[in-house]
């Protein structure tokens, strides 16, 4: 996209700002009311794609300095190519990113017009100077960062490098600060004893920044950012190979799609850890929020999560065993016999550890820490070995069945008041519903994806990678791997915000239209796919303008001077 | 193809030994079901892992390819996500529609002030202007200024009427009391005391105390909550002080001595 498209676009989100706080500000204007999807569900696609074109240009440059650096390091042309191919993608998408942001501040303002006048006024200097300034930081260093790249080359790779790492500290910064307002509409500032109303009204912009759910939300969302950013690499790889029409494309492709897998899934295996951060913070604010989370109206949306999980971990595992297809000599490879077993019982002890020591108690680390290291301690000892296959295969018997106890709920039912005893489990088997159970099936699944990844590194030391190779099916995957995330995050983004109940700012601001009930999860997804079906839609368009041109044309740019007259 | 045949018959056995077992451990049939799903999921995943290799394909073949592929995956999302019960917003809006009356009907009255205050302030500005045309010795303008509208409607709560207990049930259930608090054997007991007999060890007067005030009383053997603050300190705010009363009022019914609740400890 040309810097004049660019412009234009960042213009059009001006003017929709400008024309949307106008428009607010008009007396007695009545609040708009949006055909077919309502004003809620309007206001939740535009915020819903904001929050992705913004996940996606805040978690990608976290690795494509990191790349970038790599490349440097190790001399190897193909991660600063990466970090190159990401970086333009990115760009294209940082216009997006202004243009939903400016359209959602206009949904916002022409739907909620006083809500939105009363949050913009709760946090003034951040909406009006802080994150403004930000903003256009982060622009100025985003293009400066992409448009140095060929000329800080050599020496000044070094000073790219680190105007990389300052755009990183901007955007991170920026992300803290909007979630800011976003998190205190969850957990607004309280104190014992006194109103909401009256301590909001003493409470200093830093009370109120500075609430329960605002660091949790923070780690969250960076840790997610950067799964996301992963997984769209390895969306933007697999586009390119199936694209390919020379053998050392797709075999670079094919190392970009396993990068940003293995990215992706690397910061994958801390979210859960993040959520469960999360929601225990925002149990610990109010403790109706965790029942309305997990056993009434939003439990449904958490067995649909647990489905996802499942999914996304299945399929990053079956990436990995395609993987080890192309390497040659792979069949040699082999893991001590402990391995298998301790994945065969790591839910069994784990639930049953956790249920006699609740977290965060410490004790059970004194049971499950030598349960996870006896495949290295007591592996030196025991000679017996299994191949590498026989271990992954167990290891996808155990995600299975680590999924079927994440997505195993108490009860049938929609909410707990609906729950009757042809729908619930016997008491005997409830533990299966409790969180002991549940946070071993979590960890199951990491277990057995950190294991498939130990064979896989010993596979590439004991073999040689043949890039390119791979089973075609593995770019499907990588496909599959991007939509499930983006899916995922949509519907993990809309319980978050359904959690306020029915207050616009939880139990300040009561929502009064009548649009402030809880969805039903087929509407709800509905719409999750909708937006995902969009916003894929515009990242491969971005992904085809930006990369597809460049690389039909790159080699006589980079690589290969043709001699003058030459035919 | 029998690689297919072989890994659908190993799913069947084991989903038909999964459903056998729960059935004889007391599963309800749902359950029995979703463990045999369980089983072909396995199953699909292993003949996934033994399928031949994909050859490369591109251009027309690979687009189309990539929308089929787009398309089922929306398709199995919208499906998987409307496979679960559902729950109906209906059995909540009437909940939310009860709950924000108050503030509600307090929110309009507001509007009202404000319309107020905006047609004294133009009265007033009237009443100026005719001040400065009669200085002037200008037509005499109209004597008579209606500062307009009446008082705000008084705010009206749930409480004036109808029978106090079935008030106080009605606000058990609107608050969502139950997630926390068992009574007559229904509901969660785990973040908070059994209730059914709190009639003979709080008044009414005590347990509307507690409502507003979280920390005014300690159950006995849930220390760890009360210093948590499980309860939420929120209620002052959402509820009327007479849908307060009323559900004080029929909590205090409650003197069921074979139920063993918790000796509250006053704290303030």
């Amino acid at each position: 996209m040309k810097i004049w498209q660019r412009c234009l676009l960042a213009m059009f989100a001006i003017v929709a700002v400008l024309g949307g706080v106008a428009y607010a500000q008009a007396p007695g204007a009545p609040p708009v009311e949006f055909p077919y999807t309502g004003n809620r569900t309007a206001v939740w696609i535009v915020a819903q794609l904001h929050i992705l074109f913004a996940g996606f240009i805040l978690g990608a440059p976290i690795f494509v300095v990191i790349s970038e650096w790599l490349g440097y390091r190790k001399q190897d042309p193909r991660y600063d190519r990466l970090a190159k191919e990401v970086t333009k993608v990115t760009v294209i998408l940082y216009s997006m990113t202004a243009l939903t942001g400016g359209l959602f501040i206009f949904v916002l303002l022409a739907t909620y017009p006083q809500f939105t006048t009363w949050l913009i006024n709760h946090f003034f200097l951040i909406f009006a100077v802080i994150y403004p300034l930000l903003f256009i930081g982060e622009t100025i260093i985003l293009y400066m960062y992409f448009y140095t790249w060929d000329a800080w080359k050599g020496e000044k790779k070094g000073r790219h490098i680190a105007l990389g790492v300052l755009l990183n500290l901007i955007g991170t910064i920026t992300l803290f600060v909007i979630d800011g307002p976003t998190s205190f509409m969850n957990t607004p500032v309280r104190a014992e004893g006194v109103s909401p109303a009256e301590f909001l009204a003493s409470a200093s912009l830093w009370d109120k920044v500075f609430n329960y759910s605002w660091m949790p939300l923070n780690l969250h969302r960076l840790v997610g950012n950067v799964t996301f950013g992963g997984f769209i690499a390895g969306l933007i790889a697999a586009y390119m190979f199936m694209g390919a029409k020379k053998d050392e494309e797709r075999a670079y492709y094919d190392w970009m799609g396993f990068v940003g897998n293995m990215i992706g899934v690397g910061a994958l295996l801390f979210l859960p850890f993040m959520g469960y951060l999360l929601s225990y913070e925002l149990c610990d604010y109010d403790a109706s929020i965790c029942p309305y989370m997990m056993a009434d109206q939003l439990s449904m949306f958490f067995e649909m999560q647990g489905a996802m999980v499942g999914l996304i971990f299945l399929a990053s595992n079956y990436y990995i065993w395609l993987s080890m297809k192309r390497i040659e000599g792979v069949e040699r490879v082999r893991m001590t016999v402990i391995a298998p077993m301790v994945m065969v019982l790591l839910p069994i002890v784990m639930t049953k550890v956790l249920t006699d020591y609740p977290v965060p108690d410490a004790t059970s680390l004194a049971f499950l820490l030598p349960l996870l290291l006896a495949p290295v301690i007591l592996g030196r000892f025991i000679p017996l070995t299994v191949s590498s296959s026989t271990v992954i295969k167990v290891g996808f018997l155990m995600v299975v069945v680590g999924n079927a106890i994440w997505m195993t709920p108490h009860g049938f039912v929609p909410t707990g008041a609906k729950l009757v005893a042809e729908l619930e489990l016997p008491s005997d088997w409830n533990f299966l519903a409790l969180m002991p159970a549940k946070n071993s099936a979590a960890f199951t699944l990491i277990f057995v994806t950190v294991v498939n990844y130990v064979i896989y590194n010993r596979a590439v030391s004991q073999g040689t990678i043949v890039w390119g190779k791979i089973d075609f099916a593995s770019q499907f995957v990588l496909v599959f791997l991007a939509f499930s995330a983006i899916w995922t995050m949509g519907l993990m983004g809309a319980v978050r915000s359904l959690l306020r109940k029915y207050f616009h700012t939880y139990n300040l601001l009561p929502d009064f239209t009548a649009e402030s009930f809880t969805p039903t999860l087929s509407y709800s997804a509905w719409w999750i796919t909708g937006i995902t079906v969009i916003f894929y839609a515009v990242v491969s368009f971005a992904i085809l303008v930006t990369l597809r041109p460049t690389d039909s044309k790159g080699h006589a740019h980079e690589g290969s001077p043709v001699p003058a007259g030459a035919k | 193809m029998g690689n297919v045949i072989k890994k659908s018959i190993v799913g069947i056995v084991v989903g038909g030994i999964l459903f056998g077992a729960t059935n004889a451990l007391g599963f309800p049939f749902v359950f029995q079901a979703l463990f045999f799903g369980y089983a072909m999921l396995g199953a699909i995943v292993f003949i996934i892992l033994d399928l031949p290799t994909l050859k490369p394909f591109g251009g027309v073949k690979a687009v189309g390819a990539l929308i089929v592929f787009y398309s089922i995956l929306s398709v199995t999302f919208i499906a998987v996500g409307s496979m679960w019960p559902q729950y109906d917003p209906e059995d909540e809006k009437g909940k939310i529609d009860k709950i924000l009356k108050p503030k509600r009907e307090q929110y309009e009255a507001g509007k009202v002030d404000v319309l107020l205050q905006r047609a004294k302030a133009l009265d007033e500005k009237a009443k100026e202007l005719t001040a400065r045309l009669q200085a002037l010795g200008a037509a005499q303008a109209p004597a008579d200024q209606k500062a307009g509208g009446g008082a705000a409607p008084s705010a009206t709560t749930a409480a004036a009427s109808g029978d106090l207990a079935k008030l106080g049930e009605e606000q058990w259930q609107l608050q969502e009391c139950y997630n926390c608090h068992k009574l007559n054997g229904e509901g969660g007991k785990k973040r908070g005391p059994e209730l059914d007999n709190i009639g003979n060890l709080l008044t009414a007067e005590e347990i509307a105390k507690k409502i507003l005030d979280p920390k005014s009383y300690k159950a006995e053997g849930f220390e760890k909550e009360f210093e948590k603050g499980k309860m939420p300190d929120k209620y002052k705010d959402l509820m009327e002080p007479g849908d307060v009363q009323a559900l004080a009022g029929w909590l205090a019914g409650y003197k069921n001595a074979s139920v063993n609740t918790p000796k509250p400890i006053k704290m303030k």
